[in-house]
């Protein structure tokens, strides 16, 4: 038994740490006490921030040998063999910025994601829907401030998680606890020669326990690593949902296969996205109030399509009325439809059908953490901040604390710093939480500045939106900074 | 189960401590203060107290009781990450970098490598020449922090894949008691880290034919401004650097600038110093320490030429190295061994 013990736990841990081991195992044989089971990073949430961020430290080999574990509630074999028709696409699909796209290329995961799901766009259209003031994003030709022709690339959340499973498969070395929930979280104790006092004991269900020198909470909105660090989240709720859906166009779109456009228009109730995915379909996000959430999930498919179709056409007023009716929003459509006059080259092609099954709506809400690190705790992703999906920013947030952060534990590495320790992990919050703040905040004012009908704010809105759109510089700065490849501002 | 460190034969050693008269011997003020260290150290300084059976050479202590006693009241928030030796920690990655900037420099920095590859160099009497047999202890450095204090540099050294061993050595028991406790806070460290309550003036001397007990890197950090005796601590110093080992210092150099930002600014104004930390008459100016290293013949054969680095702490952003800042303020002098006689 023992010597399994060491055989295994050679497989992961450096010789002196193996050593350690033995050690460990020869006293607590005498003492009868049960080893603490001693990880450098235990990564509570497979999510795609927890996936990379285990990525990322197995495939750097200055942080390699670093013994770490991931705990997750799902069953992750599922989520490895993932895999749908080209004819049906997840509704939950993330922007990731070129930015995010080269980091996953770096730490060996982009090529094992299924690139005939990854839709690349090169334009963006956002509109005002009360005033029709409009911004058109595309790459001028020609023009000397064009770095590249991909805004971003649209992409199901599950192909991500799917694709980075593969590469941590393929890198070994992870000690994988799926289907584990945790139980608790508490503190080690004190020996007579150890003092594990500081250090996280993660309980998961089945009994075993985690020890961890530095312990990440990549578990999402709800964070009970957030929690059991006592650092509070702050924020608000929009009092909007996120209505998702998987709509199929009447066409490849306006700029056919190869120059795909995301749009986005802005209505009193929230912003309503319609973006690319490969052929011809798309991928729906419509933030709106609660109760028309509920009201767009119980509609036929037909009045469903029609309702969205509208979203991009009609004027608020029209739409609104069409919340009010039970059924037959089809034909309310294509009655209203008639009376409305818009340019059809300047927003999406006609959505001809809804994919079943894939209508499903989320509440929005805005938090961000006071902190993201604590003794021996560092949180990346949602776990640290949630924002409004309107920017498509979320998922790169959170790609954006994972490169930091594996850039600060391998700091660390490099420089004998214990990688749980507040020192350590410093420069981690330094380098995110003002970024992630102004983003945040950013997102929340144009969340705000969108939802008035009427009142000063109108005017001066589309004002702003005319005025950037006339300018070139501006606009290709704006773009770069959605792309994640302008200059680094925040 | 580790074999039992040549290190920890050391063990049982006692420091001693000798109150010496602040004022004597000063190197600072020019370099020709270098000059007589040749002698024996009993000549020069004044023996208060002896160990009773030690037959060993007299030894005395670079260490001033009074620093002793301020450090040891600096004990309790030594690892206070927003304590008072806050910019210690965060220069301490400097120190590494420094490190690696010296061995690199030079390819007989990997001296010890190439020696026990070929095995020839060992001496067959040597009880612990077993120990290098494993390959996988061939290229791993022996460290030995001299004034190693709470330990933050200690730590970190010992954590890194590439060490062997860490001697870690201070004269104040209050801080030393820190250093011990925090190293249990992390089970990485306890087959690697060596506390000893003790100056480098009463470590038993090593034969200077016992290369393999010696040290590849040998630190003192922020040591030598609190030392009364710099020469005589240095020539001290060098029987343990193992030919082909570096020396690696820092302190700050003795200027109107310094004056200003580490005893003024730093401990009267903005308090992220602990008052009294620095006695600015005791700074060394980067000359007057290369000097040490470069003045006779004998210490140009002996030692190689000083590399150095200066550093400038700028509040908010932490610690960063500025060239030519060394003539300043803090910097690092790190010089590699070359003879392979004791001097």
């Amino acid at each position: 038994m023992e010597a399994v013990a060491r055989r295994k736990a050679a497989a992961y841990v450096c010789l002196s740490c193996t050593r350690q081991f033995q050690r460990h195992i020869r006293r607590q044989y005498h003492n009868a006490a049960p080893r603490p089971d001693i990880y450098d990073v235990v990564c509570v949430g497979g999510g795609p921030a927890g996936l990379s961020l285990l990525t990322a430290l197995r495939a750097n080999p200055v942080t390699s040998h670093l013994r770490v574990a991931l705990v997750e509630a799902q069953d992750l074999s599922k989520v490895k063999s993932w895999k749908l028709p080209p004819s049906k696409y997840s509704n939950r699909c993330s922007s990731l910025t070129p930015t995010s796209a080269f980091y996953l290329d770096q730490i060996g995961a982009w090529e094992h994601l299924d690139q005939t799901r990854v839709q690349p766009y090169h334009e963006m259209q956002v509109w005002d829907g009360v005033t029709d003031a409009r911004i058109e994003f595309d790459w001028a030709p020609g023009s000397a401030l064009v770095e590249g022709t991909t805004i971003a690339y649209m992409n199901e959340n599950l192909n991500l998680t799917s694709g980075l499973l593969k590469r941590l498969e393929q890198l070994g070395g992870v000690s994988v606890f799926e289907g584990a929930k945790v139980e608790n979280i508490t503190f080690g104790e004190e020996t007579e020669d150890l003092d594990l006092r500081q250090w996280p004991v993660v309980h998961i269900s089945g009994g075993k326990q985690l020890t961890a020198r530095l312990l990440v909470g990549a578990d999402g909105a709800n964070s009970p690593v957030r929690a059991f660090a006592g650092i509070d989240a702050k924020g608000w709720d929009y009092n909007r949902h996120g209505v998702v859906a998987t709509l199929e166009m009447e066409g490849e779109g306006w700029g056919g296969e190869h120059t795909k456009i995301a749009y986005q228009r802005f209505l009193p109730t929230g912003p309503v996205a319609m973006l690319p995915m490969p052929g011809k379909y798309s991928t729906l996000v419509w933030s709106t109030t609660p109760e028309n959430a509920s009201i767009l999930k119980s509609l036929s498919p037909k009045d469903f399509v029609a309702m969205v179709n509208a979203a991009f056409r009609l004027s608020p007023v029209d739409l609104a009325f069409m919340h009010t009716q039970g059924a037959n929003q089809d034909y309310e459509y294509s009655w209203r439809l008639q009376h409305t006059s818009f340019n059809p080259r300047a927003i999406p092609q006609t959505v001809v059908g809804v994919q079943e099954g894939t209508i499903a709506s989320f509440p929005l809400k805005m938090r961000h953490a006071d902190t993201y690190i604590g003794e021996r705790v560092a949180l990346v992703g949602d776990a640290a901040h949630t924002i409004h999906p309107l920017a498509g920013q979320g998922l790169n947030q959170g790609q954006g604390d994972v490169q930091s952060l594996a850039k600060t534990i391998e700091h660390a590495v490099t420089h004998g710093q214990d990688i749980g320790s507040i020192m350590s992990l410093e420069s981690y919050v330094s380098e995110r939480y003002t970024a992630n703040h102004v983003l945040l905040g950013v997102v929340d004012k144009l969340h705000k500045l969108y939802s008035a009908e009427s009142g000063p704010l109108v005017p001066l809105r589309s004002l702003g939106l005319n005025a950037v759109n006339a300018l070139g510089p501006l606009k290709s700065f704006f773009m770069k900074q959605a792309a994640g490849s302008g200059t680094k501002l925040f | 189960m580790l074999p039992p460190s040549p290190l920890r034969q050391l063990a049982p050693t006692i420091a001693r401590r000798v109150r010496n008269p602040r004022t004597i011997a000063r190197l600072a003020s020019t370099p020709q203060c270098f000059a007589p260290v040749t002698e024996s150290p009993s000549v020069r300084t004044q023996r208060w107290h002896s160990n009773h059976n030690d037959s060993r050479p007299p030894s005395s202590s670079s260490v001033n009781p009074d620093e002793i006693s301020h450090f040891n009241a600096l004990a309790a928030t030594w690892w206070d990450p927003h304590g008072s030796s806050r910019a210690l920690h965060l220069m301490n990655p400097l120190r590494h970098d420094f490190i690696q900037t010296c061995r690199s420099s030079s390819p007989t920095s990997s001296f010890t490598v190439l020696t026990e590859d070929s095995g020839d160099e060992l001496p067959s009497s040597s009880p612990d020449a077993p120990t290098y047999s494993t390959t996988a202890n061939v290229q791993k450095l022996r460290y030995l922090d001299i004034g190693c204090g709470g330990g933050i540099f200690a730590e970190s050294a010992a954590r890194l894949p590439t060490t062997e061993s860490v001697l870690a050595i201070d004269p104040s028991p209050g801080v030393l008691a820190i250093a011990r406790s925090h190293a249990k806070k992390d089970p990485s460290l306890s087959p690697k880290l060596t506390y000893l309550s003790s100056t480098i003036e009463s470590l038993p001397t090593l034969k200077p034919e016992a290369v393999e007990k010696k040290f590849d890197v040998v630190s003192c950090f922020e040591v030598i401004e609190h030392v009364d005796h710099p020469a005589l601590f240095l020539d001290h110093v060098a029987k343990f650097v193992k030919p082909g080992g570096w020396l690696v210092m820092s302190t700050i150099a003795r200027t109107w600038t310094s004056w200003f930002t580490t005893n003024f600014m730093a401990e009267d104004v903005l308090g992220i110093v602990p008052k009294g930390t620095h006695d600015w008459n005791k700074y060394i100016n980067e000359y007057e320490l290369r000097g040490y290293f470069e003045e006779t013949e004998e210490k140009r054969r002996f030692w190689g030429q000083p590399r150095a680095m200066g550093v400038v702490y700028v509040p908010g952003l932490g610690w960063k190295e500025v060239p030519g800042s060394e003539k300043v303020g803090n910097y690092f002098l790190g010089v590699q061994r070359l003879a392979s006689e004791d001097a």
